[in-house]
């Protein structure tokens, strides 16, 4: 704990050494004597007392006296408990850990910048901020701390790793007049790098190393395990002292919580497992996995559609081989699928009354009776039937084929046989299996050949060398019929005994998923497009402008970096999922790295300097009474008990005061219409809604008639809020629980038609999000007696009170807001361009962190960077206007919308 | 005092005109007055000591020195023009008063009197055989004290000393460290405990009590000690009859 103390002025510490000079002062200094008026003086003349009253003031009373000094000197020096780096004269420099890693406690970083930024900001310290996972190359630019700040609002953890070496590497390179104060805000985790980057940055200036306790480290999600009834998950976390528990969550792609299984780290061991045991057609419909309240990218997997198991039926003509198994084809069908796909063994009849995406049948040669049209059905759904060669197909066939086949068959290599086993050609670009390298030890002796025809080329999925077709397909109707012209066991090829064989079957299984056989195959040229990617906190997003596609052969190899961050890549329906963590993802604590690691402390840095104070005083009222009892005043001390106690008394008479300020707040707010925010007690975030407020009433002095006097901040506990149409709500994790008075009011409030705008502040949206402000939101509102919601729909009236708007963007862009939802539209009325309620929707939520982006300072300037530029300010602008109108004038704005009609009625 | 006759007398403009001797006055031009034995001889004159440390009240009384010396000396007064005495005052150059409107005047003199500078008795003119109550703390150095009583006496005065104390001064009831100061004193007394010097203060105190006493006696006069929490009336008793007691011892 006192680790993390530090202060602001410390030079004032050198006062301390003057206290011996005081304990000698107040030793020589006896007691103020009593006066007292006496004449006959005289006689006492010369008198000496038998004994004197110690000359010396009492030891414990001097000790007293000590500390009360002590005291005052260490609160002039201004400790600070917590926080940042203490501050030195020479420019500070953050070097800043942003990969996923430290995204789980990215409010952590924050505090940590903004307290040594707090700290450093005396007359021209200039400030660098080293992002380690930076998306370019970092530059080291030296600013003053206000612009620093505002540099440091836009930090954000990166959804890869940092190079702490590249970023050390460029600070070394930088030239300071003065050796810089360095803090590095590490992630807590050894790449292998650690010590050298803590050797490299001593060199450059004075370090200060601040890391994550133990228990705050990341986790992070290895890949997982699809298996039979459902996946098997293994969380990774940095070292293995103590337990730690949490959950694995499978989420679909809205956000919906699919299922949900615990895992616990024992006691020294840094890897847990977890099992999340889904039904196959929720499993299918699993976009991502994630570790709960673990905001990272790193305990997110995206699961891409290879990873969807399909169900397969398999049918064999032969079922008596059982007893033989290595000459059975279904053994070899049953190895290559299992780990991919659930298997269903028996009839075509009881495949398809399971439902399955794909059938396989193996030298099955007609398919008889009812099973021909069912089977014929299947395919038109958008089935897939992957047919095996065999000895009965060489004998007799049906018409479910691709292409027209030869009677008999053609043997390779056999006694009688001109030619010898054939190898494969490569695949054709056209093939599904385009970018399968071909083994040369796969040999086919013996095969089923298609009819020579015009359009044999264009069906063929997979020649031999010599150009005889392998593998042949058709679309028939949604579904595709596929036809191995060998045997799915090994008497006729070694292809099953290959791992070619299960690639092959993997890529027809994506088939069975809707994918085009085009794009299910890729070779090292392909190029895949990102479609989503992550961010450093784990959230999917568009891509940023500056990711690059993936090649194809780039698909299994590429580390996440700042032109590849994890993400979807190729196109939907059949994307490719790069993630953050590999199987062989190790995650180690940062060891002795040569310098003392700091914890960063999840409260804010708190200043001691008033408590000392206080501490201080009372102690010098102590030390007043035991004074007074030693001059024996105290002999009629009742008669100061009275004035005394009513001092006291009075003291928390100071509540008074604040109740008049409530009652001035009242009557200016009665007087003028004004926009009000939410006081949340965290100041940074009230600075924000203050200036957003303010800004925003400049917009809409500018733009509307209405014109806004001064924003105010409310206090929910004691502050009426009847006087304000619109209240904006800043969420912040570090908010406090509301009081149940607050609760009761904020209910008043919603009922009687006042409108909430709640921001969470973490571009989240969605019921299912856990973002940390939707958290927090959850935590606060919870016990709120909240109207259903929904995302605003197209045609609501808060997209059209002032302007069109398509979406509200804040200073993030993306997060859905929600209100209350409406009575479903009248079938039989005619359609209406704008719709809402009969009243104004109490609550408006959203994520998108709207204050920062009206926020405007003294001169009129925006303060905070906006994600989309000048252009998304103007659309925050846009919809803060439209609230602001939304709140004031309800359905007057949907009324209108009838007015022509209204006019016409009234002219007829 | 005296009834039988001692002469004639020209008539002065203070006497009153009851003295003059008409049937005398008739037989010359002249007014005279006729004066009986003794007549001028007996008056008694106070000096009320009203200095700074007279003002000294202690909260153990209720009243100050200077306060409890004027109301003795009034009630005295009263007493004696009641028995027909005259009574004047020391330094106010007055002759004695006698009749009912004397004692509205003494005591208007007495608060009007501003406090004097000095604690000791003026050497200022009074009758012979005159007696003298001094109504004093005392607390001036011995010597004073013994040449104003020896000027006093060989001018053929006599008299009562009336010690007047304020508990305080004799009970000695402070503790703790304690600096003892008074006006116009530039020196103070600081006692770390000022209980440990009770004692010893107290043996001075008496001792000074008794060196006035011995004063006192030794010139003939009568010594009397009074505390101003003490009743008023014992210590009138006590000096009305020494003063009778004096008078009858000069007479007889």
């Amino acid at each position: 704990m006192f680790a993390s103390l530090s202060f602001a002025t410390s030079w004032i510490l050198a006062g301390l050494v003057v206290l011996p000079l005081i304990w000698w002062l107040l030793r020589v200094t006896p007691p103020a004597p009593r006066r007292v008026a006496f004449p006959p003086l005289r006689l006492l003349h010369g008198l000496r007392a038998t004994e004197q009253t110690p000359a010396h003031t009492p030891w414990w009373l001097l000790l007293l006296r000590i500390i009360v000094a002590a005291l005052i000197i260490v609160a002039l020096a201004g400790p600070i408990l917590g926080g940042g780096a203490s501050p030195g004269s020479g420019p500070l420099v953050l070097f800043v850990d942003n990969g996923w890693t430290s995204a789980h406690a990215w409010a952590d970083r924050q505090t940590a910048i903004t307290d040594a930024l707090t700290n450093a900001s005396g007359p021209g310290r200039p400030v660098a901020i080293v992002p380690t996972a930076a998306d370019r190359a970092p530059a080291v630019t030296l600013m003053d701390s206000g612009k620093a700040m505002r540099s440091a609002r836009g930090l954000v953890p990166e959804p890869w790793l940092p190079d702490r070496k590249k970023a050390a590497a460029v600070l070394a390179a930088s030239h300071f007049s003065t050796p810089p104060d360095i803090v590095w805000l590490s992630d807590g985790l050894d790449y292998g790098d650690a010590s050298a980057t803590a050797r490299a940055l001593s060199r450059i200036g004075h370090l200060n190393v601040m890391g994550d306790t133990v228990g705050r480290l990341p986790l992070a999600l290895r890949p997982e395990r699809n298996e039979v009834d459902g996946f098997a998950t293994s969380i990774a976390r940095a070292g293995g002292m103590g337990g730690r528990r949490g959950n694995v969550l499978a989420l679909g792609s809205r956000g919906e919580i699919l299922a949900t299984a615990p895992f616990r780290f024992a006691a020294g061991h840094d890897t847990a497992s977890a099992k999340l045991r889904l039904p196959l057609e929720l499993r299918n419909q699993t976009q991502r996995l994630a570790i709960a309240n673990e905001d990272s990218a790193g305990a997110v997997r995206l699961l891409d559609a290879s990873a969807k198991r399909r169900a397969v039926g398999l049918v064999s003509a032969s079922n008596a081989q059982s007893e033989q198994p290595l000459l059975s084809d279904i053994y070899y069908l049953e190895r290559a699928l299992s780990p991919y796909a659930d298997l269903h063994k028996g009839t075509i009849g009881d495949a398809l009354d399971r439902n399955v995406s794909v059938i396989v049948l193996a030298d099955v040669g007609r398919i008889a009776g009812s099973d021909r049209d069912r089977m014929v059905k299947f395919l038109s759904d958008g089935g897939v039937l992957i047919r095996f060669a065999g000895g009965r197909m060489t004998e007799a066939v049906d018409d479910i084929i691709p292409v027209k086949l030869r009677t008999g068959g053609r043997y390779l290599g056999g006694a009688l046989a001109w030619a010898s086993p054939q190898r494969l050609a490569s695949f054709p670009d056209a093939s599904p299996f385009r970018g399968l390298a071909v083994p040369r030890d796969v040999t086919i002796s013996r095969q089923v050949l298609a009819e020579p025809s015009v359009e044999l080329g264009g069906h063929t999925w997979a020649r031999l060398a010599d150009g005889t077709p392998l593998v042949t397909a058709a679309p028939r109707g949604k579904g595709w019929l596929i036809l191995f012209h060998v045997t799915a066991g090994p008497a006729w090829s070694s292809l099953p005994l290959s791992g070619l064989y299960v690639d092959m079957l993997r890529r027809l299984l994506l088939l069975g998923g809707g994918a085009h056989p085009g794009d299910v195959g890729f070779n090292s040229a392909t190029v895949l497009p990102p479609l989503a990617t992550l961010d450093g906190f784990g959230r999917l997003q568009k891509p940023p402008a500056d990711v690059l596609p993936l090649r194809g052969a780039q698909i299994v190899s590429a580390k996440p970096s700042a032109s590849h961050p994890p993400g979807f890549y190729g196109i939907q329906g059949s994307e490719r999922a790069l993630n953050a963590v590999d199987a062989d993802m190790q995650l180690k604590p940062l060891g002795d790295i040569g310098a003392p690691i700091r914890a960063y402390s999840s409260a804010a840095a708190m200043d001691l300097q008033p408590w000392l104070l206080a501490i201080a005083l009372l102690l010098l009222l102590a030390d007043g009474i035991v004074s007074l009892w030693l001059r024996g005043y105290l002999a009629n001390a009742r008669r100061w008990l009275v004035p005394g106690t009513a001092v006291l008394l009075l003291l928390p008479g100071a509540p008074d005061f604040l109740s008049a300020r409530a009652s001035d707040l009242d009557r200016e707010a009665a007087l003028d219409t004004r926009l009000a925010y939410v006081i949340t007690g965290v100041g940074d975030v009230d600075q924000m809604s203050k200036a957003g407020l303010t800004g925003l009433g400049l917009y809409l002095k500018a733009r509307t008639s209405y014109d806004p006097k001064e924003p105010v901040g409310v206090d929910l506990d004691r502050d009426e809020l009847a006087f304000f149409p619109l209240i904006y709500w800043p969420i912040d994790p570090r908010e406090r629980d509301l009081s149940p008075r607050a609760l009761v009011k904020l209910s008043d409030y919603m009922r009687n038609g006042g409108t909430i705008l709640i921001d969470t502040r973490d571009q989240s949206s969605g019921a299912g999000g856990n973002g940390p402000g939707q958290q927090a939101l959850r935590r606060l509102i919870g016990k709120l007696d909240v109207p259903p919601l929904q995302p605003v729909p197209p045609d609501h009236v808060l997209r059209k009170s002032f302007y069109l708007l398509q979406d509200f963007p804040g200073r993030w862009d993306g997060g859905k807001v929600w209100l209350e939802a409406l009575p479903p539209p009248d079938p039989d009325a005619r359609v209406s361009p704008a719709r809402g309620g009969d009243n104004v929707s109490p609550v408006i939520i959203g994520g998108n962190d709207w204050a920062a982006a009206w926020a405007v300072d003294a001169s009129g300037q925006p303060i905070a960077d906006v994600a989309g530029g000048d252009q998304q300010r103007e659309l925050a602008v846009r919809f803060g206007v439209n609230v602001v109108m939304y709140a004031l004038t309800g359905n007057y704005k949907t009324d209108q919308v009838h007015a022509p009609a209204l006019l016409e009625r009234m002219g007829r | 005092m005296g009834e039988s006759f001692w002469q004639f007398r020209r008539y002065a403009s203070e006497d009153p005109a009851s003295a003059i001797d008409w049937r005398q006055s008739a037989k010359s031009q002249h007014l005279f007055v006729r004066e009986r034995e003794w007549e001028a001889a007996q008056a008694v004159w106070f000096w009320r000591d009203a200095s700074a440390t007279m003002q000294y009240k202690s909260p153990l009384a209720e009243i100050t020195k200077c306060g409890r010396a004027t109301v003795l000396a009034l009630a005295l007064s009263s007493l004696l023009l009641r028995g027909g005495e005259r009574v004047a005052l020391l330094g106010r150059g007055e002759r004695p008063w006698s009749g009912r409107t004397a004692l509205p005047r003494i005591a208007e003199v007495m608060a009007e009197a501003p406090a004097q500078e000095t604690a000791l008795p003026p050497d200022a003119p009074f009758g012979r055989n005159a007696q003298i109550v001094w109504l004093s703390d005392f607390l001036s150095p011995r010597a004073d004290i013994e040449a104003a009583l020896n000027r006093l006496s060989s001018a053929g005065a006599c008299g009562h000393l009336v010690h007047i104390i304020d508990p305080a001064e004799e009970d000695f009831p402070f503790e703790g460290r304690t600096r003892f100061e008074w006006l116009g004193q530039s020196q103070s007394e600081l006692f770390g405990r000022a209980e440990f010097v009770r004692e010893s203060y107290r043996e001075r105190f008496i001792a000074h009590g008794e060196e006035v006493s011995t004063l006192a006696r030794r010139l003939g006069w009568t010594y009397l000690a009074h505390r101003t929490d003490n009743r008023p009336a014992l210590a009138l008793l006590a000096l009305y009859s020494a003063i009778g007691g004096e008078a009858e011892r000069r007479t007889g």
